[in-house]
């Protein structure tokens, strides 16, 4: 079958959500892979975004942003960045979120903020300049502690799959563990990653990510060489169904400009 | 009820100095933003600013690109789909922007705090126990960092829990679809943190697609927002959020939303994009004229037009207008 390695990720990603759940989707791949789940299996699902756009779908395209009028022009609901993003999300009310990472370690800790090259930004305890400025955490901060569970997508590569990331700009699991219940974060942490080759989920008591399935054009050699860390790898690895028809049409219908098959 | 409508001129001038802390309001960072004021604050040569942006948009990768942002508070730096924004990332790149990073539930939370008059906001989770608590821009050589996110003792429970500094800026700018003389206004879309910050701002200038008559307000007054009380100037500025989108009036210019940020990449570029659509138009008439009436054709029809039907009766035409700026209270 003909398909991208984007279209599985968002397809895997989005056959991670179920119906009847409350959800908010970040800007970009997450919001296909969201729009698509609704589409697709999960009629149900209740989608905002954190402007607090309720009850609707994308018309003409992956939206710009999300609050640009492909997103706004069916909604019910407009509300703010305080009801979404602290009253709905920040407090442990949403059922799952999905969110993007330019660097990602073990633990599921996630880096948008900045890429000091493999050091963290204090180098013999003075600040250093990034040498890439990312674009700080925005909403994900928020859906990283309080979503009940979170999904992070990542295109799979070495310097992205880190054994620690320059600057934790939302938290997974920090040093893995009962880390999170230190913080008092509401939110239970990230379920899965999911990649471009394939699916890594939390090790249930020291939350080490490690490789549960792999896509079917992908190995699990070729997922340990593009990971940063020494990639465990389940006992029970599985290969991810390949897209069904039905699933690729669906996705196809979300994503009208074709922003996923660019290969 | 006092007329506060004025120029884009009159209002930069008055309302806006070198080294203030400035907050611009919008909806994230490709959707609404009092975008034409910022291109008036870079005209009129505002710099040393200090920035309170919930997020990023071409206004505040416009006035980082010139080198006007001294210090910027920031939830999130980029322009979404659009990549990342090339005047900001070069200018914290370079060391000449501080960045003071917060997300984006913190900037609201902390402009609910300064206008709420609190000392303090709790963080609940939020940023805690991650870079964002122990990094700041401020005091970068401390790691980590006590005094961006520091812990006090819930006295109830007596855990420990981080706070957040409110914020008071000294001027906001707020783009809202349509407000009348009095500065009585009603936003479309997202309101995102534009509730909040017209509150905490000491004071508030908006920045309207359409000026419409107060009965408008008087039809709708539970979609008003941002009531006349708290606002001290009002400016008719058409396509103000141009080259992003208004929802209910226009769409985004996604050719010249690349354009503009690529330009953003050099000084070079940055100089020539500011002669070509800062410097190169004085009314609202040939700022219209420099957009170009095939492309506003283009981003006024788009699916969500149906949101503004309620309220045509009410616009004020141009004619309409100048003569109301003239007699400001």
């Amino acid at each position: 079958m003909d398909y991208t390695r984007q279209e599985l990720m968002a397809i895997a990603t989005g056959r991670e959500l179920r119906d009847g759940e409350l959800a908010i989707f970040g800007v970009g791949l997450s919001m296909l892979a969201g729009y698509f789940a609704q589409k697709n299996h999960a009629p149900n699902l209740m989608a905002f975004t954190e402007g607090g756009v309720f009850g609707s779908t994308p018309v003409g395209g992956l939206p710009w942003g999300i609050e640009d009028n492909r997103i706004s022009a069916n909604a019910t609901s407009f509300t703010n960045a305080i009801d979404a993003l602290c009253v709905l999300v920040a407090s442990g009310r949403c059922d799952v979120g999905i969110i993007g990472a330019a660097q990602i370690d073990k633990y599921g800790n996630v880096n948008t903020t900045g890429i000091w090259a493999g050091e963290t930004p204090w180098q013999a305890g003075r600040y250093v300049l990034p040498r890439v400025r990312l674009n700080g955490s925005g909403g994900a901060n928020e859906i990283a502690i309080g979503c009940k569970r979170y999904i992070i997508m990542a295109a799979h590569e070495k310097k992205r799959f880190a054994d620690k990331v320059d600057y934790i700009s939302s938290p997974g699991y920090i040093n893995g563990g009962h880390d999170r219940q230190k913080y008092g974060f509401p939110g239970g942490g990230p379920s899965a990653i999911i990649t471009t080759l394939g699916i890594l989920r939390p090790d249930p008591v020291t939350k080490e990510f490690y490789l549960d399935a792999y896509f079917p054009f992908s190995s699990i050699e070729e997922i340990k060489d593009n990971t940063g860390w020494d990639l465990k790898v389940s006992p029970n690895v599985k290969v991810v169904p390949e897209p069904t028809e039905q699933e690729l049409k669906n996705l196809r219908e979300v994503d009208v400009t074709g922003s996923l098959r660019k290969k | 009820m006092r007329n506060k409508l004025i120029t884009m001129q009159e209002a930069v001038a008055k309302y806006t100095w070198d080294g203030m802390t400035y907050a611009h309001g919008g909806a994230l960072p490709v959707g609404s933003d009092s975008i034409a004021f910022g291109r008036e604050m870079v005209r009129q040569g505002r710099k040393n600013l200090n920035l309170i942006s919930n997020c990023n948009t071409q206004q505040s990768n416009l006035l980082a690109a010139v080198g006007a942002i001294k210090r910027i508070e920031v939830g999130f730096a980029g322009l979404e789909v659009y990549g990342f924004a090339n005047g900001l990332k070069r200018a914290i790149e370079t060391g000449q922007t501080i960045a003071e990073d917060y997300s984006n539930g913190a900037i609201p939370l902390r402009f609910l705090g300064g206008a709420l008059n609190w000392p303090f906001v709790p963080a609940g989770g939020i940023m805690v126990g991650c870079d964002q608590q122990w990094c700041s821009g401020d005091n970068p050589d401390e790691y980590p960092a006590t005094n961006k996110m520091p812990e006090i003792t819930d006295p109830f429970t007596g855990r420990k829990v981080a706070v957040f500094s409110v914020a008071k800026p000294d001027v906001a700018a707020i783009h809202v679809t349509m407000a009348d003389i009095y500065g009585n206004a009603i936003m479309l879309g997202t309101e995102w943190s534009r509730y909040e910050l017209s509150r905490c701002a000491k004071k508030v200038v908006l920045q309207a697609d359409f000026i419409v008559d107060t009965d408008c307000m008087r039809q709708y007054p539970n979609l008003v927002r941002i009531p006349g009380e708290v606002v001290d100037a009002v400016v008719y500025w058409p396509l103000g959020v141009w080259p992003q989108c208004s929802v209910g009036v226009y769409d985004s210019d996604e050719e010249h939303m690349f354009a503009m940020n690529a330009a953003f990449k050099t000084p070079e570029g940055t100089e020539e994009y500011v002669q070509k659509y800062v410097l190169s138009y004085n009314t609202r008439e040939e700022y219209l004229a420099m957009i170009g009436k095939e492309k506003i054709e283009k981003i006024t029809n788009n699916p969500t037009t149906f949101l503004m039907d309620p309220y045509r009766k009410w616009i004020k035409s141009d004619d309409e207008i100048k003569e109301l700026e003239g007699r400001a209270e």
